[in-house]
């Protein structure tokens, strides 16, 4: 079973709405989240099972323009070679811990890669929506607290070519949204999340992962080196040998 | 600067760096999965850095001396860390053993240290870490 998840930088995040912050109130109704937490893990055994949140490169859920795309799109040409942060919910299958912070209208989350910080904006407290132009890497992220649970709805993002999965080049569209419910199961954190994105999936893409409480250092800070990032280029031939050379751009 | 050696995958190596870290660079058909090479050479870069530290030796082979982009996958400073690594693990100008699946195309070259291959060796043939817990 599969589903999945977004993101949205903190200073995306802060152009919607002020960067103040707040105490949360646990609740009945509000799970303990705060904290940091493994890796998501399918179950099945073994502290190391992520392929439940892998759309697999043939993936019977694969529309035919997704498939064309995949073909025709070469490796290089993936904005990761240029220290670009996984999406959603592809970031999840990266083995890296994260970190929930609640407060009282939003809900930080840290993924402990690519410094991703995504703001979670509650309903109800007055936030600026985006409008209708504004699109962002990690999409617009809205939640709330319901029978227990965190769930969260993201939409409004770019195209990504590197989308839905960034190994096996499949794209994701400005229609893709991503629905997560964050719920405790005792200490455990149960993570479920389900994507849709009718250009390139044919049905939802769900998931259902378990974290548990990390007590390990938080690594805070990541800093994306661009050489490093672009090191394994070296050792890929071209696709395309007749056209011009790619020339990338030097960020630094 | 010496020897090179093609070795059977199914043979040798201790699983040492035992999980396939899922490298969202991605190593596949980038590498000879079904093989691994063994080659002697000398330190030339060690970057500790993210998103995925890597080596760079200089191995004399077929009568030049050619340039190898060592990779240990998808690992990031913090995987590798806890494995023992650290940003002084190797130093520049130092003869070092490293194993890995050898790259695919031509006229580059490339060692993936991932699966069943171990940690690069000193000269004197032990490991450059002890052997540490898991990257995860």
């Amino acid at each position: 079973m599969r589903v999945s998840f977004s993101k949205l930088s903190l200073l995306a995040a802060c152009s919607l709405a002020w960067c103040g912050t707040g105490a949360y109130a646990a609740t009945d109704n509000i799970p303990d989240l705060d904290g940091v937490w493994t890796f998501g893990n399918c179950g099945g055994g073994g502290a190391f099972n992520i392929r439940c949140m892998v759309l697999e490169e043939n993936d019977e859920l694969l529309t035919d323009r997704a498939i064309a795309y995949r073909d025709a799109i070469d490796e290089i040409a993936q904005p990761k070679y240029d220290c670009a942060p996984m999406p959603i919910p592809h970031m999840y299958t990266d083995p890296y811990s994260y970190k929930i912070e609640q407060l009282d209208d939003r809900v930080l989350i840290y993924y402990g890669k690519d410094d991703v910080v995504r703001t979670i904006w509650l309903e109800g407290h007055g936030h600026r929506t985006p409008k209708m132009n504004e699109f962002f890497y990690f999409g617009y992220a809205s939640g709330r607290y319901e029978d227990g649970a965190l769930v969260v709805t993201t939409d409004r993002f770019t195209f990504d070519p590197q989308g839905l999965n960034a190994d096996f080049r499949i794209p994701s569209s400005t229609q893709k949204q991503v629905t997560e419910r964050f719920s405790k199961d005792g200490d455990t954190l149960v993570l479920e999340v389900s994507t849709i994105d009718t250009f390139f999936l044919k049905e939802p893409w769900t998931f259902r992962v378990t974290s548990q409480p990390d007590s390990r250092a938080w690594e805070g800070s990541w800093e994306c080196d661009l050489e490093a990032s672009r090191q394994i280029l070296k050792l890929m031939p071209p696709m395309y040998p007749n056209d011009p050379a790619v020339k990338r751009v030097d960020y630094r | 600067m010496k020897s090179i050696k093609l070795v059977p995958a199914l043979l040798s190596f201790v699983a040492l760096v035992s999980t396939t870290v899922y490298a969202h660079h991605s190593t596949r058909g980038i590498y000879h999965d079904d093989q691994i090479k063994e080659v002697t050479g000398v330190v030339k870069a060690w970057r500790f850095i993210n998103p995925h530290p890597y080596l760079t030796i200089d191995v004399e082979e077929d009568g030049e001396i050619r340039e190898y982009d060592v990779s240990f996958g998808g690992a990031a400073v913090v995987h590798l860390q806890r494995r023992g690594y650290t940003d002084a693990t190797f130093s520049v100008g130092e003869t070092i053993i490293v194993a890995g699946h050898p790259a695919r195309a031509a006229g580059v070259y490339g060692l993936l240290i991932e699966g069943q291959v171990g940690d690069p060796k000193r000269e004197d043939g032990s490991p450059v870490v002890q052997a540490g817990g898991s990257m995860f």
